[in-house]
């Protein structure tokens, strides 16, 4: 089985976030990065499966010069080849224009199976995989829990609202966006690293993959999430104070 | 001259008494004696050169150094010619092993004119001044020697001390009988009324016991008489030092091609007295491992398979299981008294096994995770560290300070591990000594260095010294032994990491500015591995408690100090095998009555607040000597916020 893997950096968890001068997105200097978790459990997925049906598995990285870490820690864990997009500025594009990256990138490869995290943790817009699948004309699957491979194709399990479940056959190939925390994570080993020096790494010019879309989505302002606290004193006596609470948790607060 | 002569006839009248030499040896008896050395001889050679190849066509040590000699030297004459490590770990066999020690070195020279006269050119002779003198000098150290190996021999096999095995050594007993019959054919040619013929007969007995024991060294643990004198003299440089790894296809110790020459060596002078399990925390607590069987199963891989081969030294003859059970605590290592060290081969195969991800373990692979993604061992994010700061108040280190106060991952996320600090913090304050805490902090690598993850310290490191660098760190004091000795040794290879002293060292420097009021409690002091067998501070804690209560020891202190079962990484991989080591340590504070368990390190603290709880109906109070020490300061210093 050929896996690809599209994986996307993002600043790390415990980053001290700020808001940039323009207030369209946040100061890049000093922030360290790490892999999308989801995306790092995509990528455990694809090895999971490598390890049982064998095959290979290409990460798909697409980003400025600073992405080739998380390229280079794909690769020590145990992904076969990779190719990076090289994008200076991915917030230039919208969710399409990067699929459309994407897509174009992966396309030659003619892979069986296309894994990603079901969003990232920057934007959170849970859109890439879903239209890349769109844009390759392949069916795909979302919030995906399990795979296991079936004759002439796979089944997946399908995380639903309200601890329900969903079992779906797929043929192949197929794009699936992955849950986060389904499957426990490997750890990268030095053998891994130093074996990761010599794998490959396919560099495309984002120009070569059609270039800069125009945009059809704009990020209008970014902000720190306001947090309120008000306080308000109920009079009366304690059955109306009693009435009243109950009717702005149900009114106002909505919260029973 | 009249005197002389009369001095020379009562020598000669003594001597009368003396080791009677056999006279008279036909031909045929010279070439049985010829035949049968020359047998015994090649048998030994035969045996001993297959151990020899064994060791030189291991691969080179590449940091090896033969300097400093001095300390070499030292090694050699303190631990093999005065036996002073046997004797003092365990006086009464190491007593008797050393008697027959010096005996047999004493007996050197009997034994080649023992031989020489087989051969018709003996030179001692019994009536010559310096050959009278010597036989009766041997026949002393004769006696010493049947005495003691007689003992040793009852201890083998009546005493039976676990340690030993759980089999009696039928070969051990039969080798201890070989040379009580050594000493005893000796000893008979001085009983005056022997015939000629029955001083031949005692000739020929000792004789042919040197010539059966001879073969029997190279293939039993009596091999240690001849290596161990070297391999004490050419023990690796330091205690438990984990070396550099030499290339790109150096991933530590994973088949027997990664053996080293000493490593071979010392796998080989293991003499099986089990001291190393003894005191093992993993051996003593129901665990697989056992110190000894690393060894001889490095032995049994090369006897097996040998140095060169490809195949993986964890499976047959070494247990991943056990391996990951060590503590690191030094004990095997410190009390070997054959220079075994086993915690460069422990390590070396834990890093053998992570570094190539063999190693699956839920436990070490979330700490790998936790200390790749968050920098600490704790898993936690590091903004709960700067809210600890902002709400002591802590000064960030901006080098105009004394000392940089490094928290470590228990002073920084764990709450007991605050405590620890702010108490520490208060008594820098007292003392008047500037510092301060770095804004951004790492763990130091120690549980992954320990665990064998050469990536993860790499990178814990590297960015540790860029931090120092950058914040021009000089002096740093910290209160964990673990972070002390990962600092001033590990680090070493990675580049120049600024001074480093635990906390215990600093204050024990400044104890006559600190307070001295005797709360009249009792303190039992517990050693931890990480400052005393790997530090050698011993005093130093011992003098800061003086200065708040009596201090005891615990019946296992200092050098011999019983590990509270955290390091080595164990204090990340869950709930223990058998006994906890924790369990078995705390019931030995709580049973010497003290009031207050004294400690001097946050993992020891962690692992015994559990375990004090849970084996004592009334748990002894339990503190970190830098708040015992906080405890006695004066209110207004100690009003800072609790961690």
């Amino acid at each position: 089985m050929k896996i690809i893997v599209a994986i996307k950096q993002v600043p790390s968890r415990d980053a001290n976030v700020k808001v940039n001068a323009a207030g369209k997105w946040i100061e890049e200097q000093d922030l360290n990065y790490e892999i999308n978790e989801p995306d790092a459990y995509a990528l455990e997925e694809a090895l999971q499966l490598k390890e049982k049906h064998g095959g290979e598995v290409v990460a798909l990285c697409a980003g400025p010069d600073r992405v080739s870490q998380t390229i280079r820690e794909a690769l020590a864990k145990g992904a076969d080849r990779a190719i990076h997009i090289e994008a200076d500025d991915l917030n230039a594009l919208d969710t399409l224009g990067v699929a459309k990256m994407l897509a174009a990138a992966v396309k030659a490869e003619n892979a069986d199976l296309i894994l990603t995290g079901l969003q990232s943790d920057d934007l959170g817009l849970g859109q890439t995989g879903v239209v890349m699948a769109e844009l390759l004309g392949i069916p795909h699957g979302t919030i995906i829990m399990q795979v296991e491979k079936s004759d002439g194709g796979i089944r997946v399990k399908r995380e639903l609202e309200d601890g329900w479940f969903q079992h779906v056959e797929m043929p192949l190939p197929a794009l699936l966006t992955i849950q986060s925390g389904i499957s426990k994570l490997r750890y990268a080993t030095l053998m891994g690293i130093k074996k990761a020096k010599t794998k490959e790494v396919k560099r495309i010019a984002a120009s070569e993959l059609g270039g800069l879309a125009e945009k059809a989505v704009s990020l209008d302002k970014v902000y720190m999430p306001h947090k309120q606290k008000q306080t308000q004193m109920i009079g009366g006596s304690p059955a109306e104070a009693a009435k009243t609470l109950v009717e702005k948790l149900k009114f106002e607060v909505r919260v029973i | 001259m009249f005197h002389l002569a009369g001095l020379s006839r009562l020598s000669i009248a003594s001597l009368a008494i003396g080791y009677a030499e056999p006279v008279g040896f036909s031909r045929w008896e010279i070439v049985l004696f010829l035949v049968l050395a020359l047998a015994s001889l090649s048998a030994f050679f035969a045996r001993f050169s297959k151990v020899l190849v064994r060791i030189f066509e291991s691969k080179k040590d590449p940091d090896f150094r033969l300097s400093p000699i001095a300390r070499r030297v030292w090694d050699f004459v303190w631990e093999v010619m005065c036996q002073a490590k046997v004797i003092k770990e365990r006086p009464l066999p190491g007593l008797a092993h050393a008697f027959v020690f010096w005996g047999f070195c004493a007996f050197a020279l009997v034994t080649l004119n023992h031989f020489a006269t087989g051969v018709g050119f003996p030179f001692l002779r019994s009536r010559t001044w310096v050959g009278g003198f010597y036989f009766w000098f041997a026949a002393a150290f004769a006696v010493l020697t049947a005495v003691s190996i007689a003992a040793l021999f009852v201890r083998r096999l009546f005493v039976r001390p676990i340690w030993l095995g759980q089999k009696v050594s039928y070969e051990s007993l039969f080798i201890a009988f070989l040379i009580l019959a050594l000493m005893v054919t000796y000893l008979g040619a001085f009983y005056v009324g022997a015939s000629p013929g029955t001083i031949k007969a005692l000739w020929w007995a000792h004789t042919l016991a040197l010539l059966i024991f001879l073969p029997l060294i190279p293939h039993t643990k009596h091999l240690h008489l001849v290596l161990s004198p070297v391999t004490v003299f050419l023990k690796r440089e330091g205690f438990s030092r984990i070396p550099p790894l030499a290339g790109d296809e150096d991933f530590g110790m994973v088949t027997g091609r990664d053996l080293t020459q000493i490593a071979a060596l010392q796998a080989y002078s293991c003499v099986e007295c089990g001291r190393c399990t003894e005191h093992c925390p993993a051996a003593n607590t129901g665990k697989v491992l056992n110190p000894k069987e690393v060894i001889l199963g490095l032995r049994g891989y090369l006897n097996e398979l040998g140095p060169k081969s490809e195949e993986p030294l964890i499976g047959k003859h070494e247990s991943l299981e056990a391996l990951f059970q060590c503590t690191t605590c030094g004990s095997c290592e410190y009390q070997c008294p054959v220079g075994i060290q086993h915690l460069p081969m422990i390590i070396g195969m834990r890093r053998g096994a992570v570094n190539t991800g063999v190693w699956e373990d839920d436990y070490g692979t979330k700490l790998f995770l936790a200390l790749e993604k968050n920098g600490n061992a704790l898993g936690l994010s590091s903004s709960e560290r700067d809210k600890f700061i902002a709400k002591q108040q802590f000064p960030i280190f901006d080098g105009t300070q004394e000392y940089c106060l490094w928290l470590g991952c228990m002073g920084g996320y764990d709450p007991q591990g605050r405590e620890i600090i702010a108490s520490f913090a208060r008594v820098m304050e007292y003392l008047g000594t500037t510092y301060g805490v770095m804004k951004k902090e790492k763990c130091t690598g120690d549980p992954a260095r320990r665990l064998g993850n050469d990536l993860v310290f790499q990178t814990l490191v590297e960015e540790n010294l860029r931090n120092f660098e950058q914040n021009k760190v000089k002096r740093i004091v910290s209160i964990c032994p673990h972070c002390v000795r990962t600092m001033a040794e590990d680090w070493k290879e990675y580049g120049v990491a600024p001074e480093i002293e635990h906390h215990s060292e600093f204050m024990a420097r400044h104890q006559s500015r600190l307070p001295n009021k005797d709360t009249g409690e009792t303190i039992v002091y517990h050693d931890p591995c990480y400052l005393g067998r790997y530090r050698g501070v011993y005093d130093q804690p011992r003098q800061v408690l003086a200065l708040s209560g009596t201090v005891i020891d615990p019946p296992r202190a200092r050098e011999r100090s019983f590990c509270c079962g955290a390091g080595g990484g164990l204090a990340f991989l869950g709930e223990e095998q058998g006994e906890r080591v924790s369990h078995n340590r705390a019931k030995e504070l709580v049973e010497t009555g003290a009031q207050v368990v004294g400690v001097a390190c946050p993992f020891c603290n962690t692992m015994f607040r559990d375990a004090l709880g849970a084996t004592s109906e009334a748990p002894p109070k339990l503190l970190d000597i830098a708040q015992i020490t906080a405890l006695q300061l004066p209110q207004k210093v100690a009003a800072r916020a609790d961690g």
